[in-house]
């Protein structure tokens, strides 16, 4: 009868001694995953702040401007171009019935040849930038030639302005101490 | 049979060995069983104190191995998500654009007699850091010293190409330091920290306190947009009229929001101690002209002075004042600039700035109404904004008639640009006084003000100063749909007790869309020089005001102020003078 106890005594001891320890290495894995997620959680808030330093380094309105006027060319919005909402919008004006459809479909066209003769004298004072494009009809030349000519010309006029990298900013602030 | 041996009997026996017990029980006496009863209840009751303890620590065990899934959430909640310790908090606009943060800037040093192989070594960082000398980094790295430092200040690509090499001996000290990527954008505003992170100007001194306590950014009234090209205008005025400075503000009248303040010339809070290659030196490009600047405001301080009139009941918006007789005061005489020669009305006197008409207004007010009335705008005492860079106002006393008059026409009383801002505000906005903030309010507050004029007045003010727009002194200040009105104001600049006629402070206070005032405008140049272009003049008319229409016309559509038809009949109504009408206006 004694022995039969102590055996149930005993093994319980063995079962709860090992259960306990079990849950104290696993809790010490938690931890140890807990400081780990800490750990990474700040360096990850870190690089968000130079993520984000970054990027307001880069959309600094200056360097924004001076994009705009290699690539884009976008220009502050006129005040006819603004419209409180949709009735502003003159509507298009009713198509003049009197005329048939085919005189409407040539009418157009009858300005643009004279357009098209006028064309080809407006790129004459830059022909190197002509010999150096490909030649295709005489219209699109105009656009390829101002296309190619204007980054290079602006490129030449300010290579060390524009920042590219937070690292010009660090490379900027780094000198005095 | 021999009787049994008593044990201690034999000398012979061992020690270990124990007699057989009497075939017969031995009966003890009754206090000796009673004895051993009452430890054995104590060893059953012991023992099973034990036991329930020991099953109240199993069954917990039990619980939190087979059943941890419920009682573990419970403690989740307790894990709070780490938080960096920072030394300042971040500074951004008001539509979240960073303007100063905090940055982990590591800077590299080395144990050399860690340094395995010091010329791999040498050779290794050089080229993830070009700009460090070979020679010197060997130098460093063979000097058997156990501290040397390499580089101060790495960029985070740096550091991560760094700990790449996986160089033993290269080790990291990080410090914090504060960044302002926009540099000198909003260099005023923002100001800057010495090296210790203690803000010394700006919002990074005047917010020091809070910008350290808190975590979340700081976020300011300012839009760095409407800032920018603010200043990019101004630097162009500066430029085109070759100009020692300029400066500018952008107030919302309904609220004293300060949407854009800037000084030029400025400097970059990267490096604020840093000369500029240019003229100006440090002293002079970290002066906020807005708020620390006193100057004699000249014409523009009509606005005031008509106000005045209006409000007291002084003047009517009919009456006619002298204009033809010059007026001698002492040893002053005053005349006008662009002489009328005529009686003029009120409207016509504030749109033609005639100095004689106001003067004779201040006068008939009197000097104790002009000063009460200038002291109620605020305009006699420090601005109650935010920064600690406030200028004192500068006014006579006693208060004379020759002040009276002077003052009239914004001479002999210098305040801050600030000042002027914040009053106009409340001139135009319908006669609230509220107190100029650099701090984002949340959107839809009104802050509370105090009325400083009655509604009429403040109509009869935005009528005047559509007026000089459209016929007056500022015709090149106005942008087509933005109704733009103001006042002009050009003073000589006053130096050891005499003016001088050659050195200008021209500024113009600007206020759109009149029939309904969202924002006042006011720039200023400091001694332009006329040119070509405007026909050798460098007036406020020719120098700043053609500045705002330009910047009105950029910052509108940024502010979400819609262009109106200003022929359209509302729009004419609300800002039509009705003393005038049937007259035949003559162009200024």
């Amino acid at each position: 009868m004694i022995r039969l106890a102590s055996l149930f005594w005993l093994a319980l001891v063995l079962v709860s001694g090992f259960a306990m320890f079990k849950v104290k290495y696993g809790v010490q894995e938690l931890e140890d995953e807990l400081g780990r997620m800490r750990k990474q959680t700040i360096a990850e808030q870190q690089e968000i702040r130079v993520l984000n330093a970054e990027w307001s380094y880069l959309t600094q309105p200056q360097r924004l401007a001076e994009l705009n006027r290699r690539f884009l060319s976008l220009a502050p919005i006129p005040v006819k171009q603004l419209q409180r909402g949709v009735d502003d919008i003159p509507l298009r004006p009713p198509p003049t019935p009197a005329l048939p459809p085919m005189e409407g479909a040539t009418a157009p066209s009858g300005p643009e040849p004279a357009i098209l003769a006028a064309a080809p004298a407006a790129p004459l004072p830059a022909p190197d930038t002509i010999a150096a494009a490909p030649q295709p009809p005489s219209a699109p030349v105009t656009t390829v030639a101002l296309r190619t000519a204007a980054p290079v010309q602006l490129a030449k006029a300010s290579p060390s302005r524009a920042p590219r990298t937070l690292d010009d900013l660090f490379a900027e602030i780094g000198g005095d101490r | 049979m021999a009787t049994p041996l008593l044990a201690d009997d034999n000398p012979c026996r061992p020690r270990h060995f124990r007699p057989p017990p009497p075939c017969a029980p031995v009966v003890a006496d009754a206090k000796a069983s009673e004895l051993i009863e009452t430890c054995r209840t104590r060893l059953v009751a012991a023992a099973a104190l034990f036991a329930v303890v020991f099953l109240v620590v199993a069954l917990r065990l039990v619980e939190i191995v087979a059943f941890a899934g419920a009682s573990a959430e419970s403690h989740a909640g307790r894990i709070r998500p780490p938080a960096p310790s920072l030394a300042r908090a971040d500074i951004v606009d008001r539509n979240g654009t960073l303007l100063a943060t905090t940055l982990d800037t590591p800077s590299l040093y080395a144990d050399p007699r860690q340094i395995l192989d010091p010329a791999e070594a040498t050779r290794a960082l050089t080229a993830v850091l070009p700009g460090l000398d070979p020679k010197d980094v060997y130098a460093k790295l063979t000097s058997g010293k156990s501290f040397v430092w390499l580089k101060r200040r790495l960029t985070p690509r740096q550091t991560y190409e760094v700990n790449k090499l996986g160089i033993p001996g290269f080790q990291f000290e990080h410090e914090e330091r504060r960044v302002y990527p926009f540099g000198d954008v909003a260099a005023h505003v923002v100001g800057y920290c010495g090296i210790d992170n203690k803000g010394l100007a700006g919002i990074e001194r005047a917010l020091d306190g809070t910008v350290k306590a808190r975590r979340e950014p700081v976020a300011l009234s300012l839009d760095s947009r409407v800032q920018f090209v603010v200043r990019e205008e101004l630097a162009k005025v500066v430029q085109d009229f070759s100009a020692k400075g300029a400066a500018g503000i952008v107030m919302d009248v309904r609220t004293g929001e300060v949407i854009a303040m800037v000084s030029l010339p400025d400097f970059d809070p990267n490096h604020p101690g840093a000369d500029d290659p240019g003229a100006a030196d440090t002293k002079d490009r970290t002066f906020n002209k807005i708020t620390l600047g006193d100057y004699e405001m000249g014409s523009a301080f009509k606005i005031f002075n008509t106000a005045m009139a209006l409000d007291s009941g002084t003047a009517t918006m009919a009456k006619n004042y002298d204009a033809i007789h010059d007026l001698q005061i002492g040893r002053f005489t005053i005349t006008d600039y662009h002489g009328k020669h005529r009686m003029l009305s009120v409207p016509e006197v504030f749109m033609y700035s005639s100095n004689l008409g106001s003067a004779r207004m201040a006068m008939e007010a009197g000097a104790e109404r002009q000063r009460s009335f200038l002291a109620r705008l605020g305009l006699l005492k420090p601005v109650p904004i935010e920064f600690d860079e406030v200028s004192k106002p500068h006014y006579p006393s006693p208060w004379r008639e020759v002040n009276v008059i002077t003052i009239a026409y914004g001479h002999g009383i210098a305040v801050s640009p600030l000042h002027v801002a914040t009053a106009v505000s409340a001139i135009v906005n319908g006669g609230t006084l509220r107190r100029p903030t650099m701090l984002k309010l949340p959107p839809g507050t009104v802050p509370h003000g105090e009325r400083v004029i009655s509604e009429k007045t403040s109509e009869q003010m935005r009528k005047l100063m559509r007026l000089v727009v459209e016929f007056g002194t500022a015709k090149l200040a106005a942008a087509p749909g933005y109704v733009v009105g103001g006042k002009t104001g050009t003073a000589e600049k006053n130096s050891g007790g005499h003016y001088q006629e050659k050195k200008l402070v021209s500024d113009f206070v600007g206020v759109f869309p009149m029939q309904d005032p969202r924002y006042v405008v006011l720039t200023m140049v400091d001694e332009p020089h006329g040119t070509k272009e405007s026909h050798g003049y460098a007036t406020a008319g020719w120098t700043v005001a053609p500045a705002t229409s330009r910047i009105v016309q950029r910052i509108a559509p940024l502010l979400g102020v819609m262009p109106v038809d200003e022929t359209s009949p509302d729009i004419v109504k609300a800002l039509t003078v009705d003393s005038l009408q049937g007259k035949r206006i003559e162009s200024y």
